[in-house]
């Protein structure tokens, strides 16, 4: 079953607009969203919840339209922008007190196993929680509720590398669980690491909305000396830039083995960088 | 609607709005223009809004399972809420204030009966101003504030005057209690409905403006 399909999207800004934007998420599955900054991550994700009013399209979770079942729906998604940032002077336990009570569903022994599992004090305030820690207690509050879906923009963003590594762990415990995460980031190592599939915005449209392997096996990358750029070679090249020695560039591998150039494996964040910089060209 | 109402006052009530219901003894002034006592009403809900602003509370309740018109709905019934306990509150000052024999007011309006419906209509003068414009843009608190309160000032100076000028305020509704309780109640009343209108246009309006925002 599928968590979200988002059908058509669209939106217009006078300096951007957000052009019919589709994609889907299945149970269990984590997606990242990715694309650079001002690309439409978040007016994507505030469309989705009509924090955004979109000019056309629609969000479907679990089978119902947004726009038909806004408040069943809110209670089985949680959206995390970023960490906690409201109530910066309230203490935890305040804040829960209050949220708990919007979700027949809470599970406080859920609440207490993850305030023990994260190390979260419910008497300090989100203002003295370090940024992983606000979005642990984000996080805490969403499965306290027994989200079935994750909304999750830009969760990792300013974190350490330990903490962005200990919220995948995160991430992929609860999808073993069943849970469906959206997660927009532009930290693509971290969807490397744990998204079963990516959907790619640029300006504004989706460029791809494929499995993360399917996504990246479409792509090789070459290095190539001045002398290997040839005419022939260079029409076939994706996003081709000055490299410290040389050129690097992408390249369909189908391509590059038929004109015998020996070609790597592309990574996420190589494939975004050279398609980013086709764009500019 | 229960559940934002408890966030109303656990979470976005400030400090200073309850603080402000304590002027309501203001009444044991013996000379002051005792409307102003609901000009710190205005301010205290002003308080609520503007720390708001800084808590995110908008988002936060936003993300939560309520339909965004309740969202408004919920602290239109907080500020009425506030609103009328500073009211209630001035009655016992009111007669604390008879107990001491403290001679009618000379600057405004007597502290009686006929002063809660002063009352009743600036907080729905207040009401109708500052919430429909601070719901057309939460950001922009200060400026609904301003005018708000400049509305309600003129409100408090025509109906002070009132009490100077015309036959009716002087010599019926300016007057120590229990003297023409008949009008002063019918008066009360009249307040009570113009403030439930004004408070309840200004809800619509404010619902209205607010489901058509972004985020």
């Amino acid at each position: 079953m599928q968590a979200l399909a988002v059908r058509g999207l669209c939106k217009q800004y006078p300096a951007f607009t957000l052009s019919d934007v589709s994609f889907s998420v299945e149970e269990g599955q984590i997606m990242g969203l990715i694309g650079r900054n001002g690309a439409g991550k978040t007016t994507t994700l505030k469309c989705l919840l009509n924090l955004v009013h979109p000019d056309a399209g629609e969000a479907v979770f679990f089978g119902k339209r947004f726009a038909s079942a806004e408040l069943e729906i809110k209670q089985q998604i949680g959206y995390v922008a970023g960490g906690i940032d409201f109530y910066g002077k309230k203490r935890l336990d305040a804040i829960t007190s209050v949220t708990k009570r919007f979700y027949p569903t809470w599970d406080d022994a859920v609440y207490q196993e993850c305030t023990r599992r994260f190390e979260l004090d419910g008497r300090k305030t989100p203002e003295q929680l370090s940024a992983g820690m606000r979005v642990k207690y984000a996080l805490t509050l969403a499965m306290s509720h027994h989200a079935r879906l994750l909304l999750l923009d830009e969760p990792t963003s300013g974190l350490d590398p330990v903490s962005r590594d200990e919220l995948l762990d995160i991430f992929l415990g609860l999808s073993r669980e069943g849970v469906s995460i959206l997660f927009s980031t532009h930290i693509t190592s971290d969807l490397e690491r744990c998204a079963d599939g990516i959907t790619y915005i640029r300006r504004g449209k989706v460029a791809a909305s494929a499995p993360l392997n399917k996504f990246c096996s479409g792509y090789a990358c070459l290095n190539l000396t001045e002398n290997q750029l040839t005419d022939t070679v260079k029409a076939r090249l994706i996003g081709m830039k000055p490299a410290k020695v040389g050129y690097t560039a992408l390249i369909a591998p189908e391509d590059a083995q038929a004109m015998g150039l020996r070609a790597e494996p592309a990574g996420l964040e190589t494939i975004m960088i050279h398609l980013e910089k086709e764009d500019a060209q | 609607m229960k559940q934002l109402l408890y966030k109303e006052w656990r979470l976005a009530l400030h400090p200073a709005t309850a603080a402000f219901w304590a002027l309501s003894a203001m009444v044991l002034i013996p000379a002051y223009p005792y409307g102003v006592i609901f000009f710190y009403s205005a301010l205290g809900l002003f308080f609520v809004c503007l720390t708001g602003r800084e808590n995110r509370d908008l988002h936060y309740t936003l993300n939560l399972p309520v339909r965004k018109g309740d969202l408004v709905r919920a602290r239109m019934l907080f500020a009425v809420q506030a609103e009328l306990i500073q009211l209630a509150l001035v009655i016992p000052f009111m007669a604390l204030r008879n107990a001491l024999h403290i001679p009618p007011n000379p600057v405004g309006m007597d502290a009686n009966i006929a002063l809660l419906a002063v009352g009743f209509v600036l907080l729905g003068v207040y009401n109708l101003i500052f919430f429909t414009r601070y719901y057309r843009a939460p950001d922009k608190v200060g400026r609904a504030f301003v005018i708000g309160s400049m509305a309600q000032f003129a409100a408090i100076f025509v109906l002070e005057a009132l009490t100077h000028i015309v036959p009716f305020f002087r010599e019926r509704l300016d007057t120590p209690d229990p003297a023409y309780l008949g009008e002063k109640l019918a008066v009360l009343a009249v307040g009570g409905i113009l403030y439930a209108g004004m408070t309840w246009l200004a809800c619509r309006r404010a619902v209205r403006s607010f489901e058509k925002l972004d985020f």
